[in-house]
C-alpha cells in the first residue's frame, strides 16, 4: 500500500518522483522512480528501506537528495528529514541518512511542507493541534524549532499548503475551516468557514487562488480576495465514476446571465482525496479520489480580475470543466504529483501501490493543444510498488497498438515482452491469468 | 599697518593736489595755505612759490651725496610719474571730445527724420477735427426729434387717465351676461330630462360662445364611467349570485337587470354620440374598457357578444369587433398568465406545507407527494378546461356572426395556451431547483435570505421533488399534450408555421434531468449524514490500544437506524422496483474472485507466512487484470435502488475511514464483529446482495491490511455476540420486533 507521491523538483535532468510505502506489517520502502527519456518506462532509480510506514512524503525543492517523511511506528508518529546516500545503481538497498528528526510534536503529525518557490532553510510541520516552523541546517544535520503555535484543541488540523507567492503565508485545513497564518507573527490572519477539507493546494502561477478538495462537496476554487464564496466548484469525485450530464444548455445559459463568477456543476460529490494545481498552466487542476479515478479539470480563468471579460468568454468556453477522467485504477487514488520539469506529465499513486504516469510524446506549446492532448490517451506508464518482488508493468497505449511488457525492474530486464498490436485497451482484461504470468 | 598706510595716503594726496593745482589757476588758495618764504624746506617744491634755485641750494647744503643721489632718483621717478599722469589726462580729454562730436553728429541726423513725422501728425489731427464736426451736425436733427416725441408722450399719458374708467364698466356687464347664458345652457345640457335635440342645441350654442366644450365632454364621460362601474358592480353581484345559487329564477332576474342597465348604457352612449359627434374615439375607448373588464369577470358568460352587438349598433364606425378582439387578447393573456402563476404558487404551497409541519411528528411524505401531484394535474386540467370549454359557447355564438374573427381568436388562444404551458413547466422546474436550495447562486446574488434557505433543506423534500419531476415527465405532460390535442383537434390553425409552442419533448427532458439531479442530491445528503457518524466512530477511539470486543458497537445501531429512516422515507414515495436480486452468480465471475469470504479467511491467516506473501502477490496481480467490479450502477427511481446506493456509498466510506487507522488485534476483531452484525440487515435492505457482501469483505480486508496482528475472531464467538446483541434489542423494544 502507498499513499503519497512527490515530484522531485530539484532534479532538473530527469522527471523523477519519490514515493513511500504504507504497510503495517512489512518493511517499508522509499522508491525513487525515474521516467525514461521516451516517457515509456518508469525505472526504479533507488530503493531505500524506511523504518516505519510513510503517511506523508515530500521532496525538498532545492536538493534532490533530501526529502521529508511523516511516519507512524505503530505507537507514535514521527517526522524526519532524510538524505539519499550517493549509491545509485548499487544492488543492495542502502540506508537512508537521517539529517534531522522533527520531534517536537505531541499528537498526530499530518504533513511536512517545503516552500516551493526557492531556497529556504525552513520547513513547516503540522500536527493535529500545532503549527511548527523549523530552521534547518543541513551541514550540521540539525533542525531547531524556530517557532510554534498551537491552533487550539478542537480544530483538528488535517493538512496545509505553503503559499508559493508569499514565504510567510500558510493555509491550514481543519475540521471546520481553512485558516490562513502569517509565519512572521505566528497569528491567524483569516479563516474561511468551510468544513471537511481534505487537501489544499495553491495555484503556483496565479496569486490568491487556492484549490480545496472536500469529503462531501468536491473541489472548490477560491479567490482569497473574495473569501465568502468559492469562485468555482466542481463535482470532484464520488465513490464511483459518474460522468455528470447535468450541464444542460439551459443551465449554462442561465449562469451566463448572472453577473457572478460562480459556476456550479453538480454531480456526485464524495471523498476527493487529493488536488493539485499544474505548476505551469494555470487553471489546470488534477484531482484524485475514492472512485479509483484521476480527473483533470480546467478551471475557467474567470476567477481572475475582470469579470466582465470572462462573462463574454463564458459561452465560448468549454461547457464541461472536466477535461478527462482517467479510470485505469483498481483502488482509491491518494497520491498525485505534477512533474515540475515537464508539466504535461503527472504521476498518480493508488492505494494498491501502483504509480501511473501519463505523458504525451509531443511537447505542447499552448494550453489548448495540451488540453486536446489530455483528451486522448497518452502514454500510460505503470509501476508497481509495495511488494517484496518488484514488478513494473509498462503499458504503451497508442490508439490501436498496445505493447505490454513486464519486467523485473531491479535487474532492468524484460521478463515478459509481448506485442499485441491488434488488441485494444479494453481487451486487456482478457489476458492470460496472472498465475500463468508469474511463473 | 597704519604706519605703512599713512605714507601711501600722503603720497596719493600729494599727487592729487598736484594735478588739481594744474587745473586750478587760482594761486591765492594755495598761497594762503603755504607761504613760500616762511620755511625753506624741501616740501616747498609743491607750492606755487617754488624757486628751483633756492631749492637746489637748500638741497645741496642740507644733504650729502648719497642723500642727493637718492633725492635724484626719487625726483626722476616722480617726474616720470607726473608725466604719464599728464599724458593720461590729455588722452582722456581728447577721448571725451571725440565722443561729444559724434553725439552731436547723430543728433543732427535724427532731427532731420523727425520733421517729416511731425508733419504727418499735424495732418491727422486736422482730419480728426473735421470728423467730429460732421458727427455733431448729423446728430443734431435727431436730438430735436426725440425731444419732440417725449413731449407728445407726456401729453398722451395725461389723456389716458381721463378715458379709462368708463370702458371697464361696459366690459364687465357684457361678461356677466355671457356667464349667465352659459350657466343656463350647461344646466340644460346636464339635465337628462331635456330632449336630446335641445341638449345638442345647447352644446352648439356653447361652442359658439367659445366655451371650452372639451371640459364638459370629459365631465360627461366621467359620468358615463361612473355609470359603467355601477354596471360592473351589478355584473359582479350577478355572477356571484349565480355562482352561489344556481336557481334559474335568480339567474334570469340578474340577467334581466343586467340587460336593463346595459340598455341604459347604450341609451346614454347614443345621446352622447349625438351631442358630441366628434368624440367617437373616447367613447370607443370607454366601451372597450368596459368590455375588457367584463371579459375578465365574465370570461365564461356568453353575454359579452350581445353587448358588443348593442354597442356596435350605436357606434358603427368604431369597428368594435376589432377592439373586442384585441380586448379579448389582452384579457385571455392576462388570465392565462395569472392562472399559471397561481398554479405554481399552489404547488409550492403544498410542498412547503410539509416543511412547516415537520415539527409535528406525523408528516407523511406520501401525503405531500399526492397533494402536489394532484395540484399539478388538477391545476393544469383546470387551466385547460377553462380555456377550451368555456370560451366555446362564445365562439359558437360568434360563429354565426363573424367566422374570421373566431378563427383568428382561436389560433391565438391555442398559441397562448401552448406557450403558457411551456413557460409554466419551465418555471416550475426553476422553482423546484430553488426549493431544493440547489440554486445557491441565485440566492447569493440576490441576497434572498428566505427562511427556507437558512435552515437545511429537508432531504425528504428533495426526494418528493425528485418523484414529482418524474411524475410530471411520465404522466402529467403526456396528459396535457393529449388534452391539448383533443381540444384543438378541429382547429386547423395557421399558427403552426413556427411549429407548436408547446414542445413536450423538451419539457420531458428538462424534468428527467432535474429528477435525476434531485435523486442524486438525496442520496448525497443521506450519505453525508451517515458518513459523519462513521467518521466520528473512527476518529474517537485509539484503535491501537483497543480492548477486546465484548459486544457489537452501538454505532451499528445508529447506522441501521439511519438506514431504516431512509427506507421508510423512500418507501412512502418511490415505487417498488422489479425484484431482481443479484446473487453472486449474476454479477459475473469478477465478484467471485479471490476476495470471497471463505478464501479470504484462509488468506488472512496465512498472510504472515512466506507462502502467504506469495499469495498476496497473486492477489495483487489478480487485481491488475481483474475486471473492474461493476459495483456502482445507475440509481433508479425505485426504493431498492436508492437504498442500495446509499448502503454501497456508506460501506465505501467505511472502508476509506478504516484505511486511515491502524488497528491492533482487538480493534480488528471489533470491526469484524460489527461488520458481521451488519451483514444480515444490510443484505435484507439492499437489492444487490453480492455487491454488499463484497463491500463488507472489502472493509474487513482493509482493516486487516491496517492491522498489526490480524487474527480474526472465530465464527462461534461472532455468532454468540451477534445473537446477544439481537436478543438485547428485542428485549428493549419488543413491539417493533
Amino acid at each position: 500500500q502507498a499513499r503519497r507521491i512527490s515530484d522531485v523538483k530539484a532534479d532538473t535532468d530527469h522527471t523523477s518522483f519519490l514515493t513511500g510505502t504504507l504497510s503495517v506489517k512489512e518493511e517499508n520502502e522509499v522508491h525513487l522512480i525515474r521516467l525514461s527519456s521516451g516517457g515509456s518506462e518508469l525505472i526504479c532509480e533507488g530503493l531505500f528501506s524506511h523504518p516505519s510506514e510513510i503517511w506523508d512524503l515530500s521532496s525538498c525543492p532545492f536538493d534532490q537528495r533530501i526529502f521529508s517523511t511523516v511516519f507512524f511506528s505503530g505507537e507514535t508518529y514521527g517526522a524526519a528529514i532524510w538524505q539519499i546516500p550517493e549509491l545509485y545503481g548499487q544492488l543492495n538497498s542502502p540506508q537512508l541518512e537521517r539529517i534531522a528528526s522533527l520531534d517536537a510534536h505531541t499528537c498526530k503529525i499530518k504533513c511536512v511542507l517545503w516552500w516551493l518557490s526557492g531556497r529556504q532553510d525552513k520547513s513547516i510541520s503540522i500536527d493535529e493541534e500545532n503549527l511548527l516552523v523549523w530552521s534547518l541546517d543541513s551541514s550540521r544535520k540539525a533542525a531547531q524549532v524556530q517557532s510554534r503555535e498551537s491552533v487550539g484543541m478542537l480544530h483538528y488540523l488535517s493538512g496545509g499548503a505553503w503559499d508559493p507567492h508569499d514565504v510567510n503565508a500558510v493555509a491550514l485545513t481543519s475540521d471546520s475551516s481553512i485558516q490562513f497564518w502569517d509565519l512572521r507573527t505566528m497569528k491567524k490572519e483569516n479563516t474561511i468557514e468551510h468544513p471537511h477539507v481534505r487537501n489544499v493546494d495553491y495555484d503556483t502561477k496565479k496569486k490568491h487562488i487556492l484549490v480545496t478538495a472536500e469529503d462531501e462537496s468536491g473541489i472548490h476554487v477560491w479567490d482569497l480576495r473574495m473569501p465568502k464564496f468559492p469562485s468555482q466548484e466542481f463535482s470532484g469525485h464520488s465513490h464511483w465514476y459518474y460522468q455528470s450530464t447535468s450541464s444542460t444548455p439551459a443551465v449554462t445559459k442561465e449562469f451566463c446571465a448572472i453577473p457572478a463568477l460562480v459556476k456550479l456543476i453538480y454531480g456526485w460529490g464524495c471523498m476527493t482525496w487529493a488536488v493539485k494545481c499544474n505548476p505551469e498552466y494555470d487553471g489546470l487542476i488534477l484531482s484524485a479520489g475514492t472512485d479509483s479515478a484521476v480527473n483533470l479539470w480546467l478551471a475557467s480563468s474567470s476567477g481572475g480580475d475582470n469579470p466582465s471579460k470572462s462573462l463574454v468568454e463564458l459561452p465560448n468556453q468549454r461547457s464541461n470543466p472536466l477535461v478527462n477522467s482517467y479510470t485505469d485504477y483498481e483502488d482509491s487514488v491518494y497520491g498525485l504529483a505534477w512533474s515540475s520539469r515537464e508539466p504535461w506529465i503527472f504521476a498518480s499513486l493508488s492505494y494498491d501501490g501502483r504509480v501511473i504516469t501519463l505523458s504525451h510524446p509531443s511537447v505542447p506549446s499552448k494550453l489548448q493543444t495540451l488540453l486536446a492532448n489530455f483528451e486522448f490517451v497518452g502514454i500510460y506508464t505503470i509501476y508497481s510498488i509495495g511488494m517484496k518482488r518488484l514488478f513494473a508493468a509498462s503499458f504503451v497505449c497508442e490508439l490501436d497498438a498496445i505493447q505490454i511488457s513486464f519486467m523485473n525492474s531491479r535487474r532492468k530486464e524484460k521478463a515478459y515482452p509481448k506485442n499485441t498490436s491488434d488488441t485494444r485497451v479494453d481487451d486487456l482484461i482478457w489476458f492470460p491469468s496472472p498465475r500463468a504470468l508469474s511463473t | 599697518m597704519g604706519t605703512e598706510e599713512l605714507p601711501m595716503d600722503e603720497k596719493a594726496k600729494r599727487m592729487r593736489d598736484l594735478l588739481s593745482s594744474f587745473y586750478s589757476p587760482d594761486p591765492s588758495m594755495s598761497d594762503s595755505n603755504n607761504s613760500p618764504s616762511k620755511y625753506a624746506s624741501l616740501d616747498a617744491i609743491n607750492t606755487l612759490s617754488f624757486d628751483p634755485d633756492r631749492y637746489m641750494n637748500l638741497l645741496v647744503h642740507k644733504s650729502n651725496l648719497e642723500g642727493l643721489l637718492q633725492r635724484h632718483v626719487e625726483m626722476a621717478a616722480e617726474i616720470k610719474n607726473l608725466d604719464t599722469d599728464l599724458q593720461m589726462l590729455v588722452y582722456e580729454n581728447y577721448n571725451k571730445f571725440i565722443s561729444a562730436t559724434e553725439t552731436i553728429k547723430t543728433m543732427n541726423s535724427n532731427i532731420v527724420g523727425m520733421e517729416a513725422n511731425m508733419e504727418q501728425l499735424l495732418e491727422k489731427i486736422m482730419s480728426v477735427q473735421s470728423r467730429s464736426d460732421g458727427v455733431n451736425t448729423s446728430l443734431f436733427e435727431k436730438r430735436e426729434h426725440i425731444e419732440k416725441l417725449h413731449r407728445t408722450g407726456n401729453l398722451l399719458r395725461k389723456v389716458q387717465a381721463y378715458g379709462d374708467s368708463s370702458f371697464r364698466d361696459c366690459k364687465r356687464a357684457s361678461e356677466e351676461a355671457v356667464l349667465t347664458i352659459i350657466k343656463n345652457l350647461q344646466g340644460k345640457l346636464f339635465s337628462d330630462s331635456e330632449s336630446i335635440q335641445s341638449r345638442a342645441e345647447a352644446v352648439v350654442l356653447l361652442k359658439q360662445l367659445d366655451f371650452p366644450v372639451d371640459n364638459l365632454k370629459s365631465q360627461l364621460l366621467e359620468k358615463l364611467g361612473q355609470f359603467l362601474s355601477q354596471l360592473q358592480l351589478e355584473q359582479w353581484e350577478m355572477s356571484t349570485d349565480s355562482n352561489r345559487s344556481n336557481e334559474p329564477s335568480n339567474q334570469g332576474n340578474a340577467e334581466a337587470t343586467h340587460e336593463a342597465s346595459m340598455r341604459e348604457f347604450v341609451e346614454a352612449l347614443r345621446a352622447f354620440r349625438v351631442i358630441f359627434p366628434d368624440s367617437e374615439m373616447q367613447l370607443v375607448k370607454l366601451s372597450t374598457e368596459l368590455l375588457t373588464k367584463k371579459l375578465i369577470l365574465l370570461i365564461h358568460a356568453g353575454v359579452v357578444w350581445t353587448d358588443v352587438l348593442l354597442i356596435d349598433e350605436v357606434l358603427p364606425e368604431a369597428g368594435l369587433a376589432d377592439f373586442f378582439l384585441e380586448a379579448a387578447h389582452v384579457a385571455i393573456k392576462q388570465y392565462v398568465a395569472s392562472r399559471f402563476s397561481h398554479l405554481i404558487q399552489d404547488i409550492s404551497d403544498s410542498l412547503m406545507a410539509q416543511t412547516r409541519e415537520k415539527d409535528g411528528e406525523e408528516y407523511s411524505l406520501l401525503v405531500t407527494l399526492e397533494a402536489s401531484k394532484k395540484t399539478v394535474l388538477q391545476g393544469s386540467m383546470d387551466v385547460l378546461l377553462v380555456k377550451f370549454e368555456n370560451p366555446g359557447p362564445d365562439f359558437r355564438q360568434l360563429l354565426d356572426d363573424k367566422l374570421d374573427l373566431l378563427i383568428k381568436l382561436k389560433g391565438y388562444v391555442i398559441d397562448w395556451v401552448q406557450g403558457g404551458f411551456q413557460d409554466f413547466f419551465r418555471s416550475l422546474d426553476d422553482h423546484f431547483l430553488f426549493l431544493s436550495g440547489k440554486d445557491k447562486t441565485i440566492s447569493q446574488d440576490q441576497g434572498i435570505t428566505d427562511g427556507l434557505h437558512g435552515e437545511k433543506v429537508l432531504a425528504g423534500l428533495v426526494l418528493v421533488l425528485a418523484q414529482l419531476s418524474v411524475f410530471i415527465e411520465k404522466s402529467a405532460i403526456p396528459r396535457v399534450t393529449e388534452e391539448i390535442a383533443a381540444s384543438f383537434s378541429g382547429g386547423g390553425v395557421r399558427d403552426y408555421e413556427h411549429g407548436p409552442a408547446f414542445i413536450p419533448g423538451e419539457i420531458c427532458r428538462i424534468f428527467r434531468s432535474t429528477g435525476e439531479k434531485f435523486l442524486h442530491l438525496y442520496v448525497k445528503m443521506k450519505t453525508q449524514k451517515i458518513s459523519v457518524v462513521l467518521k466520528k466512530r473512527f476518529t474517537t477511539p485509539n484503535w491501537v490500544k483497543h480492548k477486546e470486543p465484548r459486544e457489537v458497537h452501538m454505532f451499528v445501531d445508529l447506522f441501521l437506524q439511519e438506514l431504516e429512516a431512509i427506507s421508510i422515507e423512500v418507501k412512502q414515495i418511490l415505487p417498488q422496483g422489479l425484484i431482481r436480486r443479484h446473487h453472486r452468480s449474476d454479477s459475473g465471475g469478477s465478484t467471485t474472485s479471490s476476495r470471497s469470504n471463505p478464501l479470504r479467511d484462509d488468506k488472512l491467516i496465512r498472510s504472515n507466512t512466506p507462502k502467504g506473501r506469495s499469495q498476496l502477490l497473486e492477489t495483487h496481480l489478480a487485481q491488475l487484470f481483474k475486471q473492474k467490479l461493476d459495483i456502482f450502477t445507475k440509481v433508479e427511481y425505485t426504493r431498492e435502488s436508492v437504498v442500495t446506493t446509499i448502503v454501497k456509498l456508506c460501506l465505501k466510506s467505511f472502508q476509506e475511514f478504516v484505511r486511515l487507522q491502524t488497528f491492533n488485534r482487538s480493534g480488528f476483531q471489533q470491526i469484524q464483529l460489527d461488520i458481521h452484525f451488519l451483514r444480515t440487515p444490510l443484505k435484507e435492505m439492499a437489492e444487490d446482495e453480492a455487491v454488499v457482501d463484497f463491500l463488507l469483505d472489502e472493509v474487513i480486508v482493509a482493516t486487516s491490511e491496517r492491522c498489526l496482528d490480524p487474527i480474526p475472531l472465530e465464527s462461534p464467538i461472532l455468532e454468540k455476540l451477534v445473537q446477544a446483541k439481537l436478543a438485547r434489542t428485542k428485549a428493549q423494544n419488543p413491539p417493533t420486533s
